[in-house]
């Protein structure tokens, strides 16, 4: 594509025209205030409180489960939910997939199996507690990130362990840059139509939580 | 205590009541008050509409009128913005290196009126009294640019008499603007209806500001609309007492 | 009213009436005003209790504008990197200098796939190069996904808010375009029933569309990633489900490392929403293997940028980062909402952008239509110092026009000139002063007020009366005082 090359050229020409790059951009960035709070205040149990109550101003169900009752916690929640066809990302912990469910493993499942699906369960890398906010970076027992789109019910895992405060204690958590990633907040909503804040638009409407409690 | 007044171009022409306000609260007050009469504008409605050589000269003509002045009250808050937000750029620009620095010494001694008095002169109860429903509107220079804060309000918290209602949207724009007002009259009337629906709520019988030019603006359709309301700068209301009360204007 | 009865925008600068013209209908029109108020009310309202809750508001605003600035500061070797991080991780970098350029390499991609219809998560830049129009001209549908988008398309309207571009439309309007563009005549107004509608549209498109086309928030250099953040779940649906992505960015959407998100993400929508995060952010990279468009593209958009990163005080218009807090809370935008600006940029980011992005060339009213109150420079998550950025422009814009042979005898060219004169020295001030006395004594009442004036003195006096000049000016009257041993 010639046209691109010399775009290329042209712009990054009229960009370094205009910046006077100094090659000393790593240095400056260091440099770079950064006041904003880092860490949180709450002890570990006010930051669970905190999760909680975020996730259900956003309308989560969130449960609490001690290790050994994840089990049943998991096959309550699947019972609950009426629905009785679930994927599982490949990862997943085999003592998760209850038995008297219709399990899919996904190892490469098409779209179009995956829409027949009815919900899906997954772990999470960590949670956010100011925001209420759940983070996935899509390993083996995250799934895939169509898993957690199609299907309209999510029950997700989480271990009290996973949960920070702030938005800046994840950062702190990722070893590397994320490369693939999604946040989540709340189930999919909009307020397009006069603010009016409708649940449910093109995500999964219904987030189920379980929060482990694996810490003393 | 010495200060000298710089009284703006508009108050001089337009709101000449004002600046005998100041004069009479600042002497009560027992600061020997100068007044330089070779003062003209600031420059501020040259600046904000475009016509920066022009302002070039106003700044120039300021900075060198107040060098040698210990300390200048200024009762208008968009005076004193123009003067701290955009003098610095426009100077700069002009690069005359004693100009710069006759600048520099000047700016630290320029003060609002309620900043003289609260900052300078460490007053909050300057012994006014004003028997009336009064509502501040918290002009947008007052409030983003000089950051008053609470001056005003404790100012007229200690006016004997006087009964404060409070402006919702308090800080929201008349929609003035200076030149603002006629380039885009019908914006600026349509800020100035909500304006008005808002200060008219209030019940007050006064709006008072800092700044003669919202003043102007709210004044102006308040008499254009039989609102049965007035406005009066802040300086009228401090400056009133129980033997000498303010003079009534128009 | 039908929405379709008004008058359509025209959001290309090129056409555009100047502002003082383009707002006579808006504001003429209870209804639009109402829907923008309304809408605008209740953001600034989420946004303001969320602001107060965080305690370090302002530690985050400074950080949020170190880190853009220091962005286009070194945006060359940011883009560079991105780009070969990008490259590395399976993607493929284009550059396009203008808009016609952008929309050629979206269209010879699109033709490479064979494509005959895209999805689109909604991406401003793309209404700034008017993709739209380009490729169903060129034979691609183009099927928007996000809510108001998808009212906007189906409506045959344009966009007003760069967050809530459906904003100035109310439920009824709604619900009149969904009943007869998707054949439902007994839809109701109830948002709810009215946003199942468009799910249902749209659920099939995203199965069976195999191209997408996507904005970005952000770009992030030292990964070659892209984040996108949004509300629906149509951004993860179109950045999951299709063969092919493409995303159009602006030159200036980069961040230098993944971290920098931990800001950005703790002010963009508090700012844009009220919400504390938005409900989903997606991050990728490249070409996930088995996960999400095994074909992936970024265009980078110059289209005027690179002119602005070049002169210090304007550069500072470019770390914007969309959020819309500076058109949600100010009061010009309240009035008058969006279509009047002439640009899919509008309120005080789009007075200050759009002239820049034509060059100066056009939409030089806009950097008039401000009161210059200050409120943008206060909520903006970055701090762009847009009323100095406006003051910037509307000098260029009157060196441009005071050369104009046809300003010569305009009142307010005039006047201004004349102005300086009387400033210039006391005595001519004063001379003025009694002539201007002498002269309005003409127009004013016997209440002492004036009523009509002529020329641009007429245009204060269509809505608001002057109190007619004092007989004593100030200087005037301390002249007169008893010196008192003076």
């Amino acid at each position: 594509m010639s046209t691109t090359s010399h775009a290329r050229e042209q712009i990054l020409g009229k960009i370094h025209a205009a910046t006077q790059p100094d090659g000393g951009q790593q240095q400056s960035y260091a440099a770079l205030p950064r006041p904003c709070i880092r860490h949180g205040k709450l002890t570990a149990e006010g930051c669970l409180e905190l999760l909680i109550e975020r996730l259900r101003e956003y309308d989560a169900e969130v449960v609490e489960a001690t290790p050994e009752e994840l089990p049943d916690a998991i096959a309550s929640q699947l019972a609950a939910s009426g629905k009785h066809i679930f994927v599982a990302p490949e990862g997943l912990p085999t003592e998760w997939l209850i038995k008297g469910f219709d399990w899919r493993i996904d190892k490469g499942l098409s779209h179009t199996e995956i829409e027949q699906i009815e919900g899906v369960v997954t772990a999470a890398f960590c949670a956010v507690a100011d925001s209420g906010t759940i983070v996935l970076h899509h390993s083996a027992t995250e799934g895939r990130r169509v898993l957690t789109l199609l299907p309209d019910w999510h029950l997700c895992v989480l271990r009290a362990s996973q949960v920070v405060e702030t938005l800046p204690e994840y950062f702190d958590r990722c070893e590397k840059p994320a490369t693939l990633a999604t946040y989540i907040s709340g189930p999919s909503a909009t307020a397009d139509i006069e603010m009016t804040r409708i649940k449910g638009v093109h995500g999964p409407r219904f987030l189920h939580v379980i929060l482990v409690r694996d810490q003393g | 205590m010495r200060a000298s007044l710089f009284i703006t171009c508009y108050n001089d022409t337009l709101y000449p009541e004002t600046g005998r306000a100041v004069v009479r609260l600042l002497e009560r007050l027992g600061v020997e008050l100068d007044f330089n009469s070779k003062q003209t504008c600031c420059g501020q409605m040259h600046a904000n509409t475009g016509f920066r050589a022009e302002a070039f000269s106003q700044a120039k003509r300021l900075v060198r009128l107040y060098q040698d002045t210990e300390t200048i009250v200024v009762p208008s808050s968009s005076c004193v913005a123009m003067i701290r937000d955009q003098y610095p750029t426009l100077i700069h620009e002009l690069g005359n290196a004693e100009l710069q620095s006759q600048f520099t010494a000047l700016l630290p001694r320029i003060y609002e009126l309620s900043e003289f008095l609260i900052d300078k002169l460490g007053v909050d109860d300057v012994g006014a009294y004003f028997p009336h429903r009064v509502t501040y509107h918290a002009s947008c220079h007052g409030v983003r640019a000089l950051h008053l804060g609470q001056r005003p309000f404790r100012l007229l918290g200690k006016v004997r008499g006087l009964r404060y209602l409070e402006l919702p949207n308090i800080d929201r724009c008349c929609g003035f603007g200076g030149t603002f007002s006629v380039k885009n009259a019908e914006v600026s009337s349509a800020m100035l209806a909500v304006k008005l629906q808002d200060v008219v709520a209030t019940g007050a019988e006064y709006c008072t500001a800092l700044d003669n030019s919202c003043l102007m603006h709210l004044g102006g359709a308040m008499h254009r609309q039989y609102a049965g309301m007035k406005t009066i700068h802040m300086a009228q209301i401090l400056a009133s007492t129980e033997t000498s009360p303010v003079e009534v204007t128009a | 009213m039908s929405p379709a009865a008004e008058e359509h925008a025209i959001l290309d600068p090129a056409l555009a009436k100047p502002f003082p013209q383009a707002v006579l209908p808006v504001l003429r029109n209870p209804q639009l005003r109402k829907n923008v108020a309304h809408a605008i009310d209740v953001i600034q309202g989420k946004r303001a209790k969320l602001v107060a809750e965080k305690a370090d508001w302002q530690e985050l605003r400074t950080a949020a504008a170190a880190i853009r600035s220091h962005a286009l500061d070194n945006l060359g070797f940011y883009l560079e990197q991105f780009e070969a991080r990008c490259t590395v991780a399976g993607g493929h970098v284009h550059w396009a200098a203008d808009a016609a350029e952008a929309r050629q390499i979206i269209l010879d991609l699109l033709r490479q796939e064979g494509a005959s219809e895209v999805i689109k998560i909604k991406t401003m830049t793309s209404a700034e190069i008017q993709l739209n129009p380009f490729l169903e001209a060129s034979g691609v549908r183009t099927y928007e996904t996000d809510l108001a988008e998808i009212i906007l398309q189906l409506g045959d309207q344009e966009p007003s808010h760069i967050v809530v571009p459906a904003l100035h439309i109310n439920r009824a309007q709604v619900r009149e375009i969904f009943a007869r563009k998707m054949g439902l005549e007994n839809l109701s107004d109830d948002p709810k029933e009215l946003t199942n509608a468009a799910r249902t549209y749209l659920r099939r498109k995203f199965l069976d569309v195999p191209t997408a086309i996507s904005g970005a928030n952000f770009l992030i250099a030292e990964s070659g990633g892209v984040a996108v953040v949004e509300s629906e779940g149509n951004g993860r649906m179109c950045l999951t489900l299709p063969k092919t992505m493409i995303t159009l960015a602006g030159i200036e959407k980069v961040l230098p490392r993944f971290q920098d998100l931990e800001v950005m993400l703790q002010l963009l929508a508090r700012s844009a929403t009220g919400e504390r995060m938005n409900p989903y952010t997606s991050l990728w990279t490249g070409v996930a293997p088995g996960d999400g468009p095994q074909n992936f593209h970024v265009v980078l958009l110059d289209n005027g940028r690179s002119s602005i990163l070049a002169r210090p005080t304007h550069r500072q218009t470019l770390k914007c980062i969309r959020c819309a807090a500076c058109m949600n809370t100010c009061p010009v935008y309240r009035q008058t909402g969006g279509h009047a600006y002439g640009s899919v940029y509008p309120g005080p980011i789009g007075a200050i952008l759009t002239p820049q992005l034509a060059e100066m060339h056009h939409a030089q009213s806009l950097p008039f239509a401000s009161s210059l109150c200050g409120a943008c420079y206060e909520v903006c998550p970055v701090k762009i110092n847009i009323p100095e950025v406006l003051l910037e422009l509307r000098s260029e814009v009157v060196n441009q026009e005071r050369k104009q042979v046809g300003r010569i005898f305009d009142p307010m060219y005039l006047g201004l000139r004349m102005a300086n004169v009387l400033f210039s020295k006391a005595w001519i001030f004063h001379t003025a002063q009694w002539f201007g006395r002498i002269g309005l004594r003409f127009f004013t009442g016997k209440d002492g007020w004036i009523h009509w004036l002529p020329s641009v003195g007429g245009k204060w006096t269509q809505t608001r009366d002057l109190r007619g000049l004092p007989s004593q000016t100030f200087h005037g009257w301390w002249a007169s005082r008893p010196k008192e041993g003076k």
